[in-house]
């Protein structure tokens, strides 16, 4: 089995109209064995930037916290906020720093630029970057999720559609996934409002 | 002078020669083996391509009223969830009952097989086959093929002359009489609950409770088990389904949502 | 040794409170040639004179004027031999901001970083200050910016400032003469008359140089033609 499964995820970020939303599941397993139900998978890095990390958790939040610090050097030294592009840059070359002993997460970034302008994007465990202007997916119900989005995105959709689709999808996909879903986490983000939601959904 | 070797053939034919009304029915069924110099390898190699669905809970229990079984209804393939609708619970006869954990093809097959030879008894003998019989028959056949790759792990219980019966049987051979059981990777939640909450005496809606209950905490735990929890009862009247409740909804049924300004309700897509 | 006592270590601060070797530094700087810039509302400009010790040397083989990014340019009064070692370390700086983020780096972050090299040769055994101040012009997203660095590692940001032999004259020029809606052509026109006037012998477009960026954001050193385009402007 791999390292990548060993506590299940789900995770995925869609872009609607001057507004995107990330979402996640909420478990934390070992294997089959399902530990918590609250599970964060899913950090905010300024207003209007948030990052999911899939994969194995414990790396998940060791990269989070690296991420926080560098973004905390960052806005000290430079008095602003980290550019979307910027900060997948920044986790990019994070990751690719370890390449022969990777942190074993896959990262979704979402994020609004200056221009209100919505960015996602997600890479490898090594800092592939891989842009998208519809969706992008990761984590255990990865397979699943880009059939759910692939059959429910629609262009510039409004915050509300835009988070009955992404949880919607997110649901469907979990599933079918043994190793994620236990409800749900989205966060749907607009120029002027960030809207945190918890999903109920099946606990098997 | 020609020598007599009559002496040295066999009185009775190596093999039985086939008779058509017993053919398929009194042997246990035959099947092709592989032509391999690596027999061990092969079977080896073959279990890890036909890789049974593992992730499951069943368990049934022996009460005052008779037998409760109750399972999930999930089918995995490693991580996918291939079905949410799989009848674990086989119905071998309206007195008998055989659970299914491990390999999905196995089981219902060798279940049938069963069913077939406790009719056949049932036929030649004008009585039903007992329990302990019927577990044991399927226990030999097993055992004809251990080691060949079969994966089956079953409860057979049901009701006849001496009252309730309840046995273990699995691939390896093994066969348990037992008064509780639990079979399957959820089989340790269910467990918990089950010891929890076991009393000989428990009423017939007790006795569903507890065991609708362990499987749902088993669904819980395990990512492998989910989708439906059916329970069925066994008395001296044979077996009747008690219920099949969705764990999606049983979850919030035992755990009810309060209200919280974070969490809310979904609604549905407009237009959808 | 003989200016004081304190001379010997560059780290050791005389009783008055002074590093003696940072103001060693900057009396190369004073005695350096004259360079100058002036931030317009639509651009930078970045000028210095370029006297060569002898009429064999070929001028066009001189830059005193570099970019470290595409947006930005720098320019210094004192050695150029230091001056050259600042500019190949904030390349680097630059380069290494950019592979990091994607992104080039913004005119404060880089005199920030070359401004923390400069200082660190304050305090460094085996090493002396730099002898140079660098003039930094560059246009980023936060518009036009210019900034002095000096040798103490020091660094502010000027609307107009002079370095070198003619600093108070060329300062008390720009003073006069600086108004803050002034346009990048008007700053050329100013930067050229400030140069002129502390300038000794005839100027032309071989000996002086000039650095403009506009709002293009493509910072670039006038070839002499175009200097000399100006030249007659002014006249």
């Amino acid at each position: 089995m791999s390292i990548f499964e060993y506590n299940g995820s789900a995770l995925v970020a869609m872009v609607g109209k001057e507004c995107f939303a990330i979402a996640s599941d909420r478990r934390l397993g070992v294997q089959l064995q399902t530990i918590a139900t609250d599970f964060q998978r899913i950090f905010k890095i300024h207003d209007r930037l948030f990052i999911g990390l899939s994969g194995l958790a414990t790396d998940a939040q060791t990269l989070y916290q690296r991420l926080v610090f560098r973004h905390k050097l960052y806005q000290l030294r430079e008095e602003r906020d980290m550019k979307p592009e910027t900060f997948a840059s920044l986790v990019s070359a994070l990751l690719y720093e370890k390449r022969f002993g990777p942190y074993f997460c896959q990262p979704v970034i979402a994020g609004l630029s200056d221009e209100n302008k919505p960015f996602i994007c997600t890479m490898d465990s090594i800092g592939a970057k891989e842009l998208a202007k519809d969706f992008v997916v990761a984590g255990t119900a990865s397979e699943s999720l880009y059939g759910a989005c692939e059959a429910m995105f629609k262009e510039n959709m409004e915050p509300e559609e835009l988070f009955e689709t992404v949880s919607q999808a997110l649901l469907s996909s979990v599933d079918r996934d043994c190793l994620s879903g236990w409800g749900g986490h989205v966060y749907v983000v607009t120029p002027t409002e960030v809207r945190e939601r918890i999903l109920k959904g099946r606990m098997d | 002078m020609k020598l007599d070797t009559s002496g040295l053939e066999s009185t009775a034919p190596l093999f039985r020669a086939s008779s058509e009304l017993l053919d398929g029915f009194s042997t246990a069924p035959s099947f092709d083996l592989p032509t391999t110099t690596d027999f061990d390898g092969f079977v080896k190699e073959a279990i890890q391509m036909v890789k049974p669905a593992k992730g499951t809970t069943t368990l049934a229990f022996i009460f005052k009223e008779g037998v409760m079984v109750a399972a999930d209804s999930r089918a995995s393939m490693g991580g996918y969830i291939s079905s949410q609708s799989v009848k674990k619970i086989i119905e071998i006869n309206p007195y008998m009952l055989g659970t299914m954990a491990g390999g999905a093809a196995d089981c219902q097959f060798w279940h049938r097989n069963l069913g077939i030879k406790c009719r056949l008894h049932e036929l030649a003998n004008k009585r039903r086959i007992s329990v302990t019989g019927a577990s044991k028959l399927l226990a030999n056949i097993l055992y004809s093929y251990r080691g060949m790759g079969l994966s089956v792990g079953t409860m057979i219980a049901g009701w006849d002359e001496t009252g309730p019966g309840l046995y273990y049987v699995d691939s390896e051979g093994g066969r348990l009489k037992g008064t509780r059981f639990s079979v399957g990777s959820g089989s340790p939640y269910a467990y918990g609950v089950l010891d929890n909450g076991y009393r000989y005496d428990m009423s017939v809606e007790e006795a569903a409770e507890l065991a609708r209950r362990a499987i749902y905490h088993a669904t819980f735990r395990d990512g492998a088990s989910g989708g439906v929890a059916s329970v069925y009862h066994v008395g001296p009247d044979g077996w009747k389904k008690l219920s099949g409740d969705d764990v999606g909804e049983l979850h919030y049924k035992y755990y009810p949502v309060v209200p919280n300004t974070v969490e809310q309700e979904m609604v549905e897509v407009s237009g959808a | 040794m003989g200016d004081s006592q304190y001379s010997f270590s560059l780290t050791t601060f005389s009783p008055s409170g002074k590093l003696v070797q940072i103001e060693h530094a900057l009396t190369a700087v004073g005695s350096g040639q004259t360079s100058l810039g002036i931030k317009a509302a639509n651009g930078v400009v970045i000028a210095t004179e370029k006297k060569l010790p002898s009429i064999l040397v070929d001028e066009a083989s001189v830059q005193k004027i570099q970019l470290l990014t595409p947006n930005i340019g720098v320019v210094y009064s004192g050695m150029g031999p230091d001056f050259r070692v600042l500019v190949r370390k904030s390349r680097k700086q630059a380069e290494q901001y950019h592979r990091l983020y994607k992104e080039p780096i913004p005119v404060t972050q880089l005199v920030r970083e070359t401004a923390a090299v400069m200082q660190e040769f304050t305090q460094s055994g085996g090493v002396r200050p730099f002898g140079v101040s660098l003039l930094v012009a560059g246009f980023d997203d936060k518009g036009p910016q210019l900034y002095q660095v000096d040798p103490s590692g020091s660094y502010f940001s000027w609307k107009a400032s002079a370095m070198g032999k003619n600093v108070s004259n060329a300062k008390a020029f720009l003073e006069k003469r600086y108004t803050d809606d002034m346009e990048l052509d008007d700053a050329v026109h100013t930067a050229i008359l400030t140069l002129k006037e502390g300038f000794e012998g005839q100027i032309s477009g071989k000996n002086i140089e000039i650095g403009i960026i506009g709002s293009d954001k493509k910072f670039r050193v006038l070839a002499p033609e175009e200097i000399d385009d100006y030249l007659r402007e002014v006249e």
